[in-house]
């Protein structure tokens, strides 16, 4: 975590209905907060803070912005909105359900049910990676309902890694952390957004096409983050990032590495997730949800050549171009 | 009663007008109302129009000639306007009070009188000079009032679109009600809504504004905002009159050939109102011009515009993904 010079509002502080108990985590982008509702309910509330642009200080409640930060926090404050704005319109068990929005000390709260588990992420580094392919199959199966959702929303997540896969203690996995916009924002020519949001990849999640190409967006984007989130929970890290993937491919197959420890069948699922070309991976969330559910089964590769890629890309376009588009 | 009076409202950088303007007046009395419906709440547009409507047929059915008491008529008029605001909202079953600032100025036996509720204001020029104005109802007003703001600051505090007092809000309206004020010949009285004031200086507004020169003088004015404001201007809108002492020889306007119950009136809105501004229910029940298509508009808005979000597109995006929580399925339902 990058060094956080922003004071979290005091434990105990009301926030509007909301009471605030404690720091859940801080990021370069915002704050979550554990807080209380009237009814003594547990929430989350995520607050918009870009620690580079405002500062809030010990003691104080309103971030001072200086008069130059001013025209790019509210920028920013759109990749936000973007956020609150994808969430609100989702509603499906295996994606965080947003409850609230509103404005207050002069920047935007977005508040989310509150749950209780751990990050993908967490799981990883508890067990060194060695997950097992059960808890694997059991979790991304029922996460990849909740994808699906989000596409068929016209919507692309484009931010899909371990930290932002949630299970809740129950094992049941949630899609957390919308903010994956802002990436679209920051590659959006000049302007003041290039002063403050340089592009946000997370290097080993983000496809080739995310940085650059982004008119190739689109489902099969957020499928390679998918492969990639279930490479590191074998590895225990993420794959070689993708645009140095583009130079020097270092990416030893699934298939190689752990032959005999996960059925071939959930090994080639990963490698072909995290195949460069897009037009190589499965193109939907569906046609990969069909290959984890189905166990065991000798898998078959899509047989399809360029010219069967091209053609099944080619019916999936307008679909990616809602979603591309959202920004 | 002679006077010459100009209206204008321009859609400014934006998609749709939530500014209302319009006039009103017999032969003895003159009503002018601004009011600038609220973004970030839904059917700003609605409210302004509403108010507009409720004040001109209120003029229309209280003064045959004159009004009894203008004073009174304002203060019932603003508060009633808002009673109005709310009844709409029973009747259409919206999901929240459409909102907007009002100032109305009522002249009659050459004395003036005004009321407003939020930020829209009133000017009375005399001379090149500012004789006096109305005191914003907003939070940036209130910071300055207690000595938090300087008064230079204002114009670009964050919150300077923050109205603490309007019609069709959760709390009633406080009135804020002029004393008389005399007219004298060639004075102007300007009613605008922030769109026009936020982007000049006081100065500008009253240079500009002597007599003889209304008409010419104030569309070049709006040029002038619109230009400070450049893309990210509001609506801005402007009713103004300039007075003329009987014998004065100068006249646009005079009463004198209308007959006894005759009302001659101008609104900038009733050819804007939409025939059906909201179907009431489901889904489809967003209003047609905030809800339906907040993202083309929000896109349409970058364009114009990379990078700034002005204190009203932030309401409006606010309200509309809370909108949007609201209206979506639960789970089960599914």
């Amino acid at each position: 975590m990058p060094t956080q010079s922003n004071q979290p509002l005091p434990d105990g502080y009301k926030l509007l209905d909301y009471r605030i108990d404690s720091v859940l985590s801080c990021g370069g982008f915002s704050i979550v907060y554990l807080a209380y509702d009237v009814n003594d309910q547990p929430v989350a509330i995520k607050e918009y803070l870009p620690s580079h642009l405002v500062l809030r200080r010990e003691g104080d409640v309103l971030p001072s912005i200086a008069d130059d930060h001013v025209a790019t926090f509210r920028y920013g404050l759109k990749c936000f909105f973007e956020e609150g704005r994808s969430l609100a319109r989702l509603s499906h068990p295996n994606v965080v359900r947003v409850l609230n929005f509103f404005r207050a000390n002069e920047t935007v709260y977005l508040v989310m049910r509150y749950e209780r588990g751990r990050t993908l992420q967490e799981h990883i580094q508890l067990r060194r990676g060695a997950i097992s392919e059960n808890f694997i199959r059991h979790v991304f199966a029922q996460l990849l309902n909740g994808l699906r959702e989000v596409h068929t929303n016209r919507l692309l997540h484009l931010d899909i890694k371990p930290a932002n896969i949630y299970v809740r203690n129950d094992g049941t996995p949630l899609l957390i952390d919308f903010g994956g916009a802002r990436q679209t924002l920051a590659a959006e020519g000049d302007g003041p957004g290039k002063k403050m949001l340089k592009p946000m990849y997370t290097p080993g999640f983000a496809p080739p096409e995310q940085y650059r190409d982004r008119q190739r967006l689109g489902p099969w984007s957020d499928i390679y983050a998918v492969g990639a989130t279930i490479h590191a929970c074998l590895a225990g890290m993420a794959p070689q990032p993708a645009d140095k993937r583009m130079q020097d491919d270092k990416y030893q197959p699934a298939t190689r590495l752990w032959a005999g420890k996960y059925s071939r069948q959930l090994l080639e699922t990963i490698d072909w997730c995290l195949e460069l070309n897009h037009l190589q991976r499965p193109q939907s969330v569906f046609g990969l949800q069909k290959v984890l559910l189905r166990q065991r089964e000798p898998m078959v590769r899509s047989p399809a050549g360029l010219l069967g890629a091209m053609q099944s890309r080619l019916l999936r376009f307008a679909g990616a171009l809602g979603a591309s588009s959202k920004a | 009663m002679k006077f010459s009076i100009f209206q204008e409202s321009r859609l400014g950088a934006r998609k749709i007008n939530q500014d209302r303007v319009g006039y009103c007046y017999s032969r003895d009395a003159l009503l002018m109302v601004v009011a600038d419906g609220m973004g970030g709440h839904l059917n700003g547009e609605l409210a302004a129009q509403i108010a507009l409507q409720y004040l001109t047929e209120l003029f229309r059915g209280e003064a045959r000639m004159r009004l009894g008491d203008p004073a009174r008529f304002l203060h019932h008029g603003l508060n009633d306007a808002h009673e109005a605001i709310l009844d709409c909202v029973r009747t259409r079953n919206l999901p929240e009070a459409p909102r907007t600032t009002c100032v109305a100025c009522v002249v009659q036996d050459g004395v003036a009188t005004w009321a407003h509720v939020g930020d829209s204001r009133l000017y009375h020029v005399r001379d090149g000079k500012i004789l006096s104005q109305t005191r914003d109802h907003s939070k940036v007003q209130w910071l300055v009032d207690t000595g938090q703001l300087r008064e230079e600051a204002a114009s670009r505090h964050p919150e300077r679109n923050k109205v603490l007092n309007c019609l069709g809000g959760s709390r009633p309206p406080q009135v804020d009600l002029s004393h008389r004020n005399r007219l004298a010949d060639g004075d102007a009285l300007v009613l605008c809504t922030d769109g026009l004031w936020g982007a000049l200086t006081p100065g500008m507004l009253a240079s500009v504004l002597s007599r003889k020169t209304l008409r010419k003088r104030l569309p070049t004015l709006l040029d002038l905002a619109q230009a400070r404001a450049g893309r990210g201007c509001d609506n801005l809108s402007v009713v103004a009159m300039s007075w003329t002492e009987p014998g004065a020889t100068l006249v646009d306007t005079s009463t004198r050939t209308l007959e006894l119950d005759e009302f001659a009136h101008e609104s900038s809105a009733a050819a804007r109102m939409r025939p059906k501004d909201r179907d009431a229910s489901g889904d489809a029940g967003a209003p047609a011009d905030t809800a339906t298509h907040p993202i083309d508009r929000e896109r349409a808005g970058a364009e114009a515009n990379p990078g700034y979000l002005s204190d009203e597109e932030i309401e409006r995006a606010i309200e509309e993904i809370r909108s949007a929580i609201r209206r979506r399925t639960p789970p089960g339902a599914r």
